[in-house]
């Protein structure tokens, strides 16, 4: 076989209608556009298309379009606020084929689910108005709301601005033109439409010292309004509402601690783990954002400014971020207080030795549990929608950053299985035997789903049951 | 109870009504025994008559005794029944007393053994037996009341300059040494002597001789937390330093007594020594105030002694009123203001002060609540109070406001407040098991426990009363608590989960009380699972949450069905029900009537063939039995689907 | 490209061939050979000019009959030809890819004319079909008139040619909440689908697909294309005229049998003697030149099928006689003489339909088939002398009983927890099904039932991830998808259904299926 295309981003843009109502205008409806190369007239061009099809939806359906769906192309439409539209373009796979000596090409079309990139979509809105993220619907979803993560929502924006256009501009460009390079667009799946969590399992009692350490961590610095702490890239507490952890947890498990880690490697940030501060006794404790080096008055660091919906709507914040062995606490500090090095070190000084003892203690508890044998009879992944908890044996890890233990069909085929299933509010199973005679398992009940992939050639029916798999998880 | 603000200020008391007794002058003598609290007044040599006054009303009594001389000592046995009495160096009469206090005034006497040897005194260490400590050392008698006879049991010679007898660990306690400062203790049980080691009381190395000797007055004997300590008074432990310092030798089963403790008084002058609850109170007269040491709270130590210094600054006993009946009968009763510390106090362990002049016995008494704002660190003042008799009231009130505005403690010492108290619960509960297994009714020292009902009520409470503390910082103490109590594996009572859910429901901490779930901070119960489920309405996962944890409960079948029938969730509920097995018993009424009601038909088509399929499995026939009440359901489905739709008995 | 989706479909179809249909490739070829394409079709193909007159009057012949239809039709003819000239012009620019401002501008065009849009009661239909010309011309909608719908239509066309200009792209489909708009391009004419309900977009595409096929039995394919070579413009309806009503019958066809779905057909339970005696009585009394298939219907569902040697009847060409016969009053008037196009069969040329009732209730239908389109008395004495034969051996009554068991019950099979099933032998593109019963009473439920097979069969046959059995526990029945080499098995059970029981349920009816095997399916094809 020849050449394979593979999904790619072809074109990201924002627009709003309003604001190039006249003829000639058409350029000022544009806010955002990805690929910046593109010239005016296409760019024109494409925002007029997608306008004219939500419109053209709009004479059929009260829901607003989602996707169109072409040959060589798959539109995701996004309406994150009133007469805002992000669209979202991806590629659709192909294979250059011969047939008697003649070459064509193949789309793919199926490779592509809309749910996914729905998601992805909605996510890069929502990091963004935090700060930004998503799989391709899931992508687009994820675009919008990772922008709302950093950014406010694009009202928000505008009304501080009194409507300052340009300024919106600007954070669009700034945000997106890095984020889109993060996304990765091919890899997305399920579990971007999930966008879920994954929980650290600790005993009881552990779990109770980390929370009577953050209780004492907001007492003691009242200006910490919300705190969460995190082992490696699991979630051990949150005090964010869920919507915004979930977020924010993509952001920090898929952007910062791995920019992070890579700077750890190229040790360009401030060396000596075992320093003394002049606080007391040896620790392992680093700011991740905020000072690189306690000992350096000089330099506050990048902190990041987030934006919050806990308790009210786009809240900024400050978000520092402290890690000592594997824990890190991501301290959010509303912009209203000043960030001072001071505080800085104060802060180091109370937290690096105690969360580098706690650290060690959960250490201990995880190097035990983490001890798995080989390659197990069955796969699966499971979501909690009650509280966004996520387990996945199919990605070799959660960050999904090098790939799968099924074949990609398979895979595609649970969202498959999750989308037939989330049209009904009921409990549901489903069982499917693939041509390649793997067997499939998706099951929803009691506010969870859970699938599993069972590599068992010479299974029947009978023998395939979902509730052989379902090991208890929170 | 006089005016409150000075009840405030002090924590010393002496007990309200004091023993009266006549004040002694030229021809009145008066006696205190400490092993039976009594004190004797003895007229002109007890011609006159004997009065004797115990701490209880009851066994004060009068009776007149022959009067042979001046009476040197007087002392009844414990039991009563026999009264002895020196009143010469060389032998002790006794006397024998009936129940009513009755005596026929015979007197029997025992003189001691040797010519030279000179009675210094004599202590009953049970009813029927006693000891003479002489200048030769110790004679020990048995006393046969009926034969009006004694009977020598032992005799152990050892020059004796002085003794101190602690009565509740019959100890006796022999000074001996050109210093005097070499101590023999000696315990007696059940008629046997056993001499334990010696030892030396290290005498201040004053730099010109002669050195000073231990003085009988500055050593007394007294019981610390179960452990029996000899406490010496020295003057001037160093050179130079005019402080004097009170050390403590903790009494060993085997070898010699250990110095553990010293007490810095900072003062110099009289001290005179009560014990109060395991206190030590020292009076001092020239500054008329009094300080209280606790060996519990540790001080700091060297390795081998440990260093205390007073719990609070130097306080005087709370002044006393003393109701004198008047003599001119228009004006009623006179208060006279008695003198504190005033030269006429002697003072017996462990917590009596007479004053002869006045005629007055005291129990001195020792006042909690006013420790309480003169503690400022809380631990430390938790930590006294919690090994200080009847203190629980004051405990609480201390945790109670130490979660107020204003007062507020940081969690850290709440942390430690809480895992001190809870250790304590924790010991109770475990010697608590250990008492039913082997039920040996061994009774344990009463002690404080706080235990959560009491924090739930007394300290909890607060939240409720006081609305403007910050929810976080609710949450933050209840989880420390529910930590402090999971630490010392004591189990925790739900309604501790329903406070912190009532506190982080109002806040909408949903997501906060989610992962509390999660991670099994709240234990699974049903009363808990009832509490999620009326949450539903605020919190739409709450119900579901309810489910799991009544599923794992796995007593709660009934309930679970209620609930999903409830909820018109027929279908997860026959799934329930054939999940553990009970599709046969179930009754198919109930659920008919449910599925009715959702006016689905084809739920209730369900519903009804799957019970119809029931039917034909237990009795090979599709009909419902009249028992089961079902025909109004049968009469539904037939007009929803017609009769056909019935199932029929299968021919095949 | 559009087409190659087209290729799938046929392809997929293909594959379940039968000894009753042969993979089309070489119809032709072999048609070809045997009868000249020439005399074939030249019965059809004029030059332009009297085309109008000649073909459409091929038509009028249907539509005579039912004699209501005429009234439409001649004004319909006038309006149409008049904006035909005047739009002739504007093609020029239209020619022209058409620029966003345009696209724009035709949508608010809309706002002033009032049309159907705006009416809830069109906009709430559960779904929509529009066929129009590559220049935007109405040519049909399922719902509402053509004439309130110009504006819509316009930007139909503009969507599909904006795509396909600006980057040589082919617009499929567009979702928006429950709404699926489907396009299917096939040259001149552009189908689109706008639906709201169960079926999938593969499903919409197939059965634009039909639609298309629709048309072409009443144009052919040549027509068709000849037509827009010479007149881009032209306004097809004067040429359909009277046959929307085939169109409409076909998609409610589509909505409430099964066999479209499965690319089946339904055969008539009878036993094997009574059915070998009704072929019989074809092969003795039509044994007549140029007859290539000759069949009797009943209530959509096939009795016999008598074909020449090397003829096949692929089941969309019969689906599209079923529909014939299904959406025509006027055959139970007289024996009646109609051309139709098979596309499958042949899509440039027509055959000749001899078409009458054999029963006075008009329930049983004789068709017969011929390329000779002089042969209508002929076959009308063939008719004659078959009905005799079947009276003779009670052949009528034996289709009149089995008509009035309408199929059979769920019960007969005697499996107490299955509710439906379907169930497709592969090798003979022919299927089965009890009839609809308690619990699926009443339409919409039934409707409900349909979408349920339609997602059975639609998640089963996902072209990228094909599956062989599908189990689905839903909240209200359970579903069971079973695909092997020989058939198809779709089963609806209870939601409470155990999977053991549900499995064992499936191999009772298995072997019920067997048993019944010679009365449900037509195993043994006749020719001449």
């Amino acid at each position: 076989m020849g050449t394979k295309g593979a999904t790619r981003l072809v074109s990201f843009f924002v627009f709003n209608s309003n604001y190039g109502p006249r003829e000639g205008e058409e350029h000022k409806k544009i806010l955002f556009y990805y690929p910046k190369e593109e010239d005016l007239d296409n760019k024109i061009k494409n925002i007029g298309l997608c306008e004219a099809i939500v419109k053209f939806a709009e004479t059929f359906s009260d829901k607003p379009c989602q996707s169109m769906h072409t040959q060589k192309m798959r539109h995701l439409f996004l309406e994150p606020e009133k007469d805002f539209w992000a669209v979202m373009t991806v590629s659709i796979p192909f294979i250059e084929k011969q047939k008697e000596g003649q070459p064509y090409t193949e789309y793919q079309e199926e490779d592509v689910q809309d749910p996914v990139y729905e998601a992805l979509l909605r996510q890069a809105y929502r990091m963004f108005q935090v700060c930004t993220s998503p799989v391709y619907e899931a992508i687009l979803r994820q675009a919008y709301r990772l922008f709302q993560l950093f950014n406010g929502t694009f009202c928000h924006i505008l009304a501080k601005t009194n409507n300052n256009v340009d300024v919106l501009k600007q954070r669009l460009d700034h945000f997106y033109s890095r984020y889109l390079q993060t996304l990765r667009v091919h890899q997305s799946d399920i579990i971007d439409i999930f966008s879920g969590i994954h929980f650290m399992p600790l005993d009881k009692n552990t779990y109770l010292r980390v929370q009577c350490f953050i209780n004492l961590l907001e007492a003691r610095f009242p200006y910490i309004k919300y705190t969460a702490f995190m082992y490696n890239d699991q979630l051990v507490w949150s005090g964010l509402e869920q919507d915004d952890m979930r977020i924010m947890y993509k952001y920090l498990t898929t952007s910062l601690f791995p920019s992070y880690q890579e700077q750890e490697l190229q040790g360009t940030s401030s060396v000596s783990p075992a320093r003394t501060t002049t606080a007391q006794a040896i620790h392992y404790g680093k700011f991740v954002t905020g000072p690189p080096d306690i000992n350096d008055e000089n330099t506050l660091g990048k902190i990041p400014r987030v934006f919050i919906n806990s308790e009210v709507e786009n809240e900024e914040c400050f978000l520092l971020v402290y890690r000592a062995h594997n824990a890190s606490v991501c301290m959010l500090i509303n912009v209203a207080n000043t960030m001072t090095f001071d505080l800085c070190r104060k802060l180091d000084g109370f937290l690096g030795p105690q969360l580098t003892q706690l650290a060690s203690d959960i250490g201990e508890q995880y190097s035990k549990r983490v001890t798995t044998s080989g390659d197990p009879p069955y796969r699966y992944i499971y979501f909690n929608h009650m509280n966004l908890a996520q387990k996945t044996t199919v990605h070799t890890d959660n960050k999904k950053s090098s790939g799968i233990h099924i074949p990609p069909d398979t895979l595609r085929l649970l969202t498959d299985i999750s989308a037939d299933m989330s049209k009904s509010s009921e409990d549901g199973e489903t069982i499917v035997k693939t041509f390649s005679d793997n067997w499939v398992v998706g099951k929803k009940s009691d506010q969870r789903e859970f699938y599993v992939v069972i590599n068992q050639k010479n299974a029947n029916l009978i023998e395939i049951n979902g509730n052989n798999y379902n090991i208890r998880m929170n | 109870m006089t005016s409150s603000e000075d009840s405030g200020s002090f924590f010393i008391e002496l007990c309200k009504n004091p023993i009266r007794f006549d004040p002694v002058d030229k021809n009145t003598n008066v006696f205190y025994d400490d092993a039976n609290k009594q004190v004797f007044t003895v007229r002109s040599g007890g011609a006159v008559g004997v009065v004797v006054k115990g701490p209880k009303e009851n066994d004060s009594s009068t009776f007149r005794i022959e009067s042979r001389g001046d009476v040197m000592s007087i002392k009844f046995s414990p039991d009563r029944k026999i009264l002895g009495i020196q009143r010469s160096p060389k032998s002790v009469e006794f006397i024998n007393f009936g129940d009513d206090m009755s005596t026929d005034q015979l007197e029997y006497s025992q003189a001691c053994k040797g010519k030279s040897t000179i009675i210094s005194g004599f202590v009953w260490t049970s009813p029927t037996e006693i000891v003479f400590i002489t200048d030769h050392g110790i004679e020990f008698y048995q006393v046969i009341a009926e034969k009006k006879s004694l009977r020598s049991l032992k005799t152990i010679s050892l020059s004796v300059c002085w003794f101190v007898w602690q009565a509740e660990s019959g100890i006796l306690l022999l000074a001996s040494g050109s210093l005097s400062n070499s101590l023999n203790p000696f315990q007696f049980r059940g008629g046997i002597v056993t001499k334990l080691a010696k030892f030396e009381v290290d005498l201040p190395a004053s730099t010109k001789p002669p050195r000073q000797s231990l003085q009988e007055r500055d050593v007394s004997m007294a019981l610390l937390y179960g452990q029996l300590y000899v406490v010496v008074l020295r003057h001037q432990p160093r050179p130079g330093t005019a402080a004097a310092e009170i050390v403590l030798y903790q009494i060993m089963r085997e070898g010699p007594a250990r110095k553990t403790n010293i007490l810095r008084l900072e003062m110099s002058g009289r001290f005179a020594i009560n014990i109060v609850s395991n206190l030590v109170l020292v009076h001092h007269q020239t500054s008329r105030t009094s300080v209280v040491f606790d060996i519990h709270l540790d001080g700091e130590s060297d390795g081998y002694v440990h260093y205390h210094y007073p719990v609070v600054s130097p306080l005087p006993i709370k002044p006393f009123k003393l109701l004198l009946p008047s003599l001119s009968p228009q004006a009623d009763k006179m208060e006279y203001n008695c003198e504190l510390y005033s030269a006429n106090w002697v003072v017996f362990q462990p917590n009596v002060i007479i004053d002869a002049k006045l005629g007055c016995l005291w129990y001195v008494e020792l006042k909690l609540d006013p420790l309480v704002t003169m503690i400022p660190d809380k631990y430390r003042l938790v930590k006294l109070l919690l090994v200080r008799d009847d203190s629980k009231r004051v405990i609480l009130s201390v945790c109670r406001n130490m979660l107020l505005p204003g007062q507020q403690a940081n969690l850290v010492s709440i942390a430690k407040i809480f895992d001190m108290l809870n250790k304590v619960y924790q010991q109770y509960l475990e010697s608590e098991c250990q008492n039913l297994a082997t039920d040996s009714g061994v009774p344990q020292r009463s002690r404080v426990i706080i235990d959560q009902s009491d924090m739930y009520t007394h300290v909890f409470s607060v939240f409720e009363d006081n609305k403007d503390i910050k929810y976080k910082f609710m949450v933050a103490v209840i989880i420390e608590y529910i930590r402090s109590l999971n630490q010392c594996a004591i189990p925790v009572q739900h309604y501790l989960y329903e406070l912190i859910i009532n506190i982080l429901v109002p806040n909408n901490c949903f997501y906060q009380l989610h992962q509390f779930l999660q991670y099994h901070v709240l234990t699974d119960s049903k009363p808990l699972a009832c509490l999620m489920l009326s949450l539903e309405s605020v919190y739409a996962p709450a119900h579901q949450l309810a489910l799991d944890m009544l599923k794992r409960l796995s007593t709660a079948n009934e309930e679970i069905i209620e609930v999903l029938l409830s909820k018109q969730q027929l279908l997860p509920a026959i799934r329930f029900i054939r999940s553990v097995g009970i599709v046969d018993t179930v009754s198919s009424r109930k659920f008919l009537e449910a599925a009715m009601n959702t006016e689905d038909p084809r739920l209730f088509y369900t519903v009804f063939k799957f019970f119809e399929q029931r039917n034909v499995r237990l009795r090979q026939n599709p009909k419902f039995q009249p028992g089961e009440h079902c025909e109004v359901y049968v009469k539904h489905f037939e007009s929803l689907f017609g009769t056909d739709a019935l199932a029929h008995i299968q021919v095949s | 490209m559009a087409d190659s989706k087209e290729a799938e479909q046929v392809s997929t179809s293909e594959s379940e061939q039968s000894d009753l249909i042969e993979p089309e490739t070489c119809i032709h070829r072999e048609n070809s050979m045997l009868l000249p394409a020439e005399n074939f079709i030249s019965i059809d193909y004029e030059s332009f000019e009297n085309y109008d007159c000649q073909p459409s009057g091929v038509i009028h012949e249907i539509v005579r009959s039912n004699s209501q239809d005429k009234s439409e039709e001649t004004p319909d003819v006038v309006l149409s030809s008049s904006n035909d000239e005047f739009s002739a012009g504007e093609d020029k620019e239209e020619r022209k890819q058409i620029s966003a401002k345009e696209l724009a501008s035709a949508l608010t065009e809309e706002d002033i004319e009032e049309d159907e849009t705006r009416k809830p009661e069109w906009r709430a239909q559960k779904k929509h079909i529009f066929i129009l010309s590559e220049a935007g011309k109405p040519i049909y909608s399922r719902h509402g008139s053509e004439d309130k719908l110009v504006t819509i239509m316009g930007v139909l066309q503009a969507l599909v040619s904006f795509v396909h200009d600006s980057n040589k792209d082919n617009i499929r489909c567009i979702i928006a909440g429950d709404h699926k708009f489907v396009f299917y391009v096939r040259d001149p004419l552009i189908l689109v689908c706008v639906s709201q309900g169960a079926d999938s977009t593969q499903q919409l595409l197939l059965q634009l697909t039909y639609v298309y096929n629709q048309v072409l039995s009443v144009l052919t394919h040549k027509t068709l294309v000849s037509i827009f070579k010479q007149r881009r413009n032209y306004d097809l309806r004067r040429l359909l005229s009277g046959s929307e009503k085939f169109l409409d019958s076909l998609l409610s066809l589509i909505e409430t049998d099964y066999s479209f779905l499965l690319g089946a057909v339904r055969c008539l339970p009878l036993d094997l003697q009574v059915r070998d005696m009704i072929s019989q009585s074809i092969i003795q009394h039509a044994r007549v030149k140029d007859l290539v298939f000759a069949l009797i219907l009943a209530n959509n569902q096939l009795v016999t099928l008598v074909r020449m040697k090397k003829y096949y009847l692929h089941p969309v060409d019969l689906h599209l006689i079923i529909n014939l016969v299904h959406a025509s009053e006027s055959f139970k008037a007289a024996e009646s003489w109609t051309p139709i196009c098979l596309p499958k069969f042949d899509s440039s040329g027509y055959l000749q339909a001899h078409i009458s009732y054999l029963d006075e209730s008009c329930q049983t239908c004789l068709l017969l088939l011929t390329v000779d389109r002089e042969s209508f008395f002929t076959l009308s004495d063939c008719k004659n002398k078959i009905k005799e034969r079947l009276l003779k051996y009670n052949g009528l009554n034996a289709i009149g009983d089995s008509l009035t068991k309408t199929s059979y019950s769920i019960n007969q099979c005697g499996i107490t927890d299955l509710r439906h099933f379907l169930y497709k032998s592969r090798s003979t593109a022919q299927y089965t099904s009890p009839e609809v019963e308690a619990p699926y009473l009443g339409t919409e439920e039934q409707e409900r039932l349909f979408g349920l097979y339609q997602y059975l069969h639609h998640r089963i046959h996902t072209s990228a991830r094909p599956l062989k059995i599908l189990y689905h526990v839903g909240p209200h029945e359970t579903l069971l998808g079973w695909i092997t080499q020989g058939f198809e098995l779709y089963a609806v059970f209870g939601p409470l259904v155990t999977k053991p029981s549900a499995i064992h349920s499936i191999n009772k009816l298995l072997k019920w299926i067997k048993r019944e095997e010679d009365r449900l399916f037509i195993l043994n094809s006749v020719t001449f």
